[in-house]
């Protein structure tokens, strides 16, 4: 088999699940270079022999655009130049005319940090006068790095923001709002991004952050564990009923070599709980505004009964202390096997590419009786209120989410759901998405997204709901008593949400 | 009057001027402070401020990203209706109480056994001295393994010796206190030490003088032993209550609070309001409170402590 470069190398030896030594072997046999060989090992997911290995980021509490851990490299799996002739957009906002410095903060892996400065740099070349600084920081420690430093009135120009936090953040007067940017711009379109992309990040009529990506949840299945028990794989014509049956049907086993089903029942302390679980019967977790509570009205508690037979009855989903264990070895269970299939964003697929020792594809999450819905998620990057070179901060937020900005970060790097219906298409045809993307694309744009929590009351409501659930999972509450529980206990919270 | 005023004055101010230093020993003094000033900085900057500022902001509602605002006791009525809080407070009593008393009890029961002359004393020190240098994720993590209700060393071990529906440990909520509360006894080694000091220096002549009284081991011990080491398991209690009101680390790791928060300690219970609702006047608020809690536990074990703690040369009561 033949490999045009390293990228291409890289992927079938990560499918091979080889080890670094093992890579290194292949590439002296082919007579690589120190550089080459680098790039070999960064595309492969492992550190040059030289580099310094990072510690893997830790996946975020809730979904997020979280990505594989990756070591820190000084080589990157992308071609600088690929799709880096954009075309740019022009920009209303002159260039300064003497050197000014913008500060950045993303939360990226190392692999793609990587990518993100090839970006930066190009930026640079077209724009002399601006010097880019750009800070990383694991996802896991960004909001409480980054509340730090704006407390202290030191935030950098333009930061990252994950949905879960925007409304906070714009309710603080933190970021400046960008609806007077962007009505000078000629090439901005609004109207080019993903509908389920920006209502999360609006307040008071106004746009605050701009989104890079919304991608949906979506059903990843094994396909060995498929084929062992002789099912069909899902399609379109899947119902959550289909659904059901077949994680009764793929579950097998017991103790350490059990195969599970499904991944686990939902729990109201999940804030992305509604749209994949709730909306396709019909029922609601919460109001639009999140203020009034609708789970206890009868669909809903029928609802969650009917999740947790895939506990009680099929016993097709980790228990608390199968879960404990798997999640004390940090398995997440379907990458290593022991589940059949997961819901999980569309962010997953890297990790999951790069993790997976087994076939495995996407598929549309299941319709419902009444609707077929799913949750779909994403961060953006909004400019800071204390930002002293807000122009230059703006003449790069424009260009980097500008449709040629996400197709060369988003779109040719395979990491999806780009924000802009103009980049899919790049992402699609790349090299490193998945061979079924396109169901990530249509999922976005057909079914229902509609539901999540992402008010500021999120992680009060939360915590309320996520120890009464508890009692439930272990058996000791039934689901209509922990729902008027949590009905009880979140009414005060969200009654905040009615001003 | 006044002139006499005047001259006192002037008398007071003398009297209570610096002493005069020689060359060499200005030297010394400039040499002390300037040794010292890194500690003083680094207290001042790093916890003096700190808890001077905590203090301001437990009387304020801040979320890291406005200004605080100043609301007065509002933080502190506030604990009165929170569920949270009282659910937290017991919990952290249950875990002290528990922990300190197993802890106390076994780390003298070890320093006795490792007070005795035998071969290879010095190993077995060490031995038992080693989990306490260990890392409080190290254990965190070693302790999982052992408590997994699955494949837990603990549970295999119970299954062997008949129990055929072991407990749930870490995932059940009558268990996952008491699993903590067992975890915690690992750390014993430090007090451990402690215990072998003051058993070292308890006096040979006493144990002589009790066996030619006709005394026994278990008299001893009872007359001799407990009353001479009952100022260190006095100290140890302290240190260890206190240390036991902010167990953070090894819970986070384990529980998270959980299940249906019956591991939500104190501590734990502050970090979520601090660092994932960014409630920073509540959160410290809370640490203030925590602050009193342990104070005045602290008065009541030195109030106690007349009762049953002897110090040599003194009578019982304290009395000389």
């Amino acid at each position: 088999m033949a490999y045009s470069n390293e990228e291409e190398l890289a992927r079938e030896l990560v499918r091979r699940r080889l080890n670094r030594r093992q890579i290194i072997a292949i590439g002296l046999r082919l007579g690589l270079g120190a550089t080459s060989l680098g790039a070999l090992l960064a595309a492969c997911g492992q550190a040059a022999p030289a580099a310094n290995n990072a510690a893997p980021t830790p996946p975020p509490p809730t979904a997020a655009p979280a990505a594989a851990p990756a070591p820190t490299q000084a080589t990157s799996l992308y071609d600088p130049n690929d799709s880096a002739n954009g075309p740019w957009p022009t920009n209303a906002v002159g260039d300064p005319a003497s050197k000014v410095e913008i500060s950045v903060a993303h939360a990226w892996d190392a692999t793609f940090f990587e990518r993100q400065k090839q970006f930066d740099t190009l930026f640079m070349q077209r724009h002399p006068n601006i010097v880019v600084k750009a800070e990383n920081t694991p996802w896991g420690d960004f909001r409480q790095k980054y509340l730090a430093q704006a407390a202290g009135g030191a935030l950098p120009d333009l930061f990252y923001i994950h949905f879960s936090w925007a409304q906070d953040l714009i309710k603080n007067g933190t970021v400046l709002p960008l609806d007077d940017f962007i009505a000078k711009e000629k090439d901005f379109n609004i109207d080019d991004f993903t509908k389920p992309s920006l209502p999360g990040y609006k307040r008071d009529g106004k746009l605050w952050v701009i989104p890079y990506d919304e991608g949906p949840g979506i059903l990843y299945y094994n396909k060995d564990i498929f084929d062992k028990a002789g099912v069909k794989y899902p399609d379109d014509t899947w119902t959550l009923d289909t659904f059901k049956e077949t994680v009764g049907k793929l579950t097998s086993g017991e103790g350490q070599s059990k195969i599970f089903g499904f991944s686990g029942t939902p729990t109201p302390g999940d804030s992305l709980l509604a749209p994949p679980y709730l909306t396709p019967f019909g029922a609601e977790y919460l109001d639009e505004k999140e203020a009034q509570y609708l789970l206890n009205k009868p669909e809903g508690v029928k609802t969650m009964e009917w999740w947790m037979e895939f506990r009680t009855k099929l016993n097709a989903v980790p228990s608390p202390a199968e879960q404990q264990a798997l999640n004390q070895a940090n398995i997440n269970a379907f990458q290593v096997g022991r589940v059949a299939m997961t819901l999980d964003g569309s962010w997953a697929t890297p990790g999951i590419v790069q993790n997976a020792n087994f076939k495995w594809d996407v598929a549309a999450w299941p319709k419902g009786p009444v609707k077929h819905a799913t949750f779909s998620a994403g961060s953006g990057y909004g400019i800071a209120k204390t930002s002293k070179n807000v122009d230059a901060a703006w003449i790069y937020l424009n260009e980097y989410l500008s449709s040629a900005g996400q197709i060369y970060m988003w779109g040719t790097t395979g990491r999806g759901s780009p924000s802009r219906n103009s980049a899919w298409p790049s992402y699609l045809g790349s090299k490193f998405a998945p061979a079924n993307a396109k169901v990530i694309q249509d999922s976005l744009n057909n079914l229902d997204t509609t539901g999540k929590l992402y008010f500021s009351t999120t992680p009060r409501v939360t915590q309320e709901a996520t120890p009464i659930w508890d009692l439930v999972v272990a058996g000791q509450l039934s689901v209509k008593d922990a729902i008027d529980q949590i009905g009880t206990a979140i009414e005060p919270i969200i009654a905040e949400n009615r001003a | 009057m006044l002139q006499q005023g005047a001259e006192k004055a002037q008398i007071g101010r003398v009297a209570r001027a610096r002493p005069r230093f020689g060359p060499q020993a200005r030297q010394e003094e400039r040499a002390f402070y300037l040794f010292i000033s890194p500690w003083l900085i680094g207290f001042i900057i790093f916890w003096a401020g700190p808890i001077v500022a905590s203090l301001v902001l437990s009387f304020t509602d801040w979320n890291l990203l406005s200004e605080p605002k100043w609301i007065g006791f509002a933080n502190y009525s506030k604990m009165a209706t929170d569920k949270f809080f009282s659910i937290a407070l017991v919990n952290t009593l249950y875990y002290g109480i528990g922990s300190v008393l197993l802890g106390v009890t076994v780390a003298f029961l070890l320093a006795l056994l490792l007070n005795q002359k035998v071969y290879g004393q010095a190993m077995f020190r060490t031995i038992f001295y080693l989990p306490s240098v260990v890392s409080g994720i190290a254990v965190a993590l070693l302790w999982l393994n052992i408590f997994n209700p699955d494949f837990g060393l603990l549970n295999q071990l119970l299954r062997q010796m008949g129990v055929e529906n072991p407990p749930g440990w870490l995932v059940s909520t009558q268990w996952a206190m008491p699993a903590l509360i067992m975890m915690s006894v690992w750390g014993a080694g430090g007090s451990m030490v402690i215990y072998l000091a003051g058993l070292q220096s308890i006096p040979e002549h006493l144990y002589e003088a009790a066996s030619i009284d006709g005394a026994g081991r278990w008299t001893k011990f009872w007359v001799i032993t407990v009353p001479m080491m009952s100022p260190v398991i006095f100290f140890n209690l302290i240190t260890g209550f206190i240390g036991s009101l902010q167990a953070f680390v090894q819970i986070l790791v384990m529980t998270d609070g959980g299940p249906a928060n019956a591991t939500l300690v104190y501590g734990l219970y502050l970090y979520r309001n601090a660092f994932r609702l960014f409630q920073m006047g509540y959160a410290s608020a809370l640490s203030w409170a925590l602050f009193v809690v342990i104070i005045l536990i602290t008065v009541i074990q030195f109030a106690l402590a007349g009762r049953w703690v002897y110090y040599e040369g003194e009578s019982p009561g304290g009395a000389q």
